[in-house]
């Protein structure tokens, strides 16, 4: 159950995933050829996101648009690195899935976004998305309003708000976004989704791209 | 009457042995699976997570430390549901989209008698603040948790990737 690699996380594991799973079980009463019914959220229409872009940390400040590389995915995140226990657990599943779906890994590129940029530096927000991804991308902005625009079409939430005494309060959603080369947001995986299950939506995401190619 | 006295606390001691010899439920409490992330250069915080069985009786934990090697402090968090602007909501549905999480300090954890609280990804957890160092992979460190009954435990985190 805890393991060293995909540590259990329990109650969030509970919450999510109910009606998926009616639905699953629904599917699987109609006999095994029902569709295939992935862990992540699928919104229709497809977000449109492509056009959306901020500047990238780990290259300069240039503008990385949300949109993958031909024939690739991408794979979006909002945190901080201030986050100890949510960011880190989600970059890490990640990089767990990433492992199990072979040479399509290196089709799969991670881009985390800062919602904190006063306490994330590029130079901070490089390292730690390297600690995880030697080819990650951090992306950070100054302009909360730029922020903002970039972060209401995917439905990310966050804010972050000092108290009276000092304390910094971050609240933020933690869903990872999946986008393909037409800046589509094809699926997003609320916290707690199971490395596994996410290596299997990769791998059918995957199969769909290939088969359309 | 002493020895009346004597003997029945004999038999006590007896049955609190048998008791303990039955299973981990009557045991004393335990900290087990003691663990901690791996950090980044230019991380401020980390994060220590660890399995609780309860003892024999009811008890709470109320505070963590970590040697000033690591950190300059320690505390005990919990990850819990919120909106944007920063309020809980607890018990709230996590199937709506836009849904936020945010951390909030914990002043106690009750630990039921036989009960197991899991600190773990998404719960519970030991907030390290100021990092002094990165963590570093296959390294480990001294963590002492101080519960209400049990006193302080001194257990050992193993950094992992
Ligand atoms: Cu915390």
């Amino acid at each position: 159950m805890h393991g060293m690699s995909a540590p259990n996380r329990g109650r969030w594991r509970r919450r999510v995933p109910a009606a998926l799973l009616a639905l699953s079980l629904l599917v699987a009463a109609c006999g095994e050829s029902g569709p295939y019914i992935p862990a992540g959220l699928v919104r229709t229409p497809y977000p449109e996101v492509g056009h959306l872009a901020l500047p990238e940390s780990t290259n300069g400040g240039a503008d990385f648009n949300f949109r993958a590389q031909p024939g690739e995915l991408l794979l979006l995140y909002f945190g901080y690195t201030g986050c100890p226990d949510i960011c880190p657990t989600t970059l890490a599943d990640l990089r767990a899935a990433l492992r199990q779906i072979g040479d399509r890994a290196e089709r799969v590129e991670v881009a985390f976004v800062t919602i904190d940029p006063d306490r994330d530096a590029d130079s901070v927000m490089t390292a730690y998305i390297h600690a995880f991804f030697a080819e990650g991308h951090g992306l950070r902005t100054d302009d909360p309003d730029l922020l903002a625009t970039v972060s209401a079409p995917l439905g990310v939430n966050y804010s972050v708000s000092a108290n009276p005494d000092g304390y910094i309060e971050v609240v933020h959603s933690a869903w990872v976004y999946v986008i393909d080369e037409q800046g589509r947001l094809l699926l997003m995986w609320p916290f707690g989704t199971e490395p596994e299950d996410i290596a299997e939506d990769l791998k059918h995401l995957f199969k769909d791209l290939d088969a359309d190619a | 009457m002493p020895d009346a006295t004597a003997r029945l606390s004999g038999a006590l001691a007896v049955l609190v042995l048998a008791a303990a010899a039955c299973g981990g439920a009557s045991g004393p409490l335990a900290v087990t699976d003691v663990w901690s992330r791996a950090s980044a250069a230019g991380q401020e915080t980390g994060v220590v997570y660890f399995e609780i069985s309860g003892g024999a009786s009811s008890d709470a934990l109320l505070g963590v430390t970590v040697p000033r090697a690591i950190a300059a402090g320690a505390a005990l968090h919990e990850t819990v549901a919120a909106d944007a602007t920063g309020t809980t909501m607890a018990g709230h549905d996590m199937g709506d989209m836009g849904d936020g999480m945010t951390m909030q300090a914990v002043s106690r954890v009750p630990i039921g008698a036989g009960a197991t609280v899991v600190f773990e990804p998404g719960g519970y957890h030991v907030m390290l603040l100021g990092l002094v160092e990165p963590l570093v992979a296959g390294a480990s460190f001294e963590v002492t948790l101080t519960f209400e009954s049990a006193g302080e435990i001194v257990v050992v985190a193993e950094v992992r990737e």
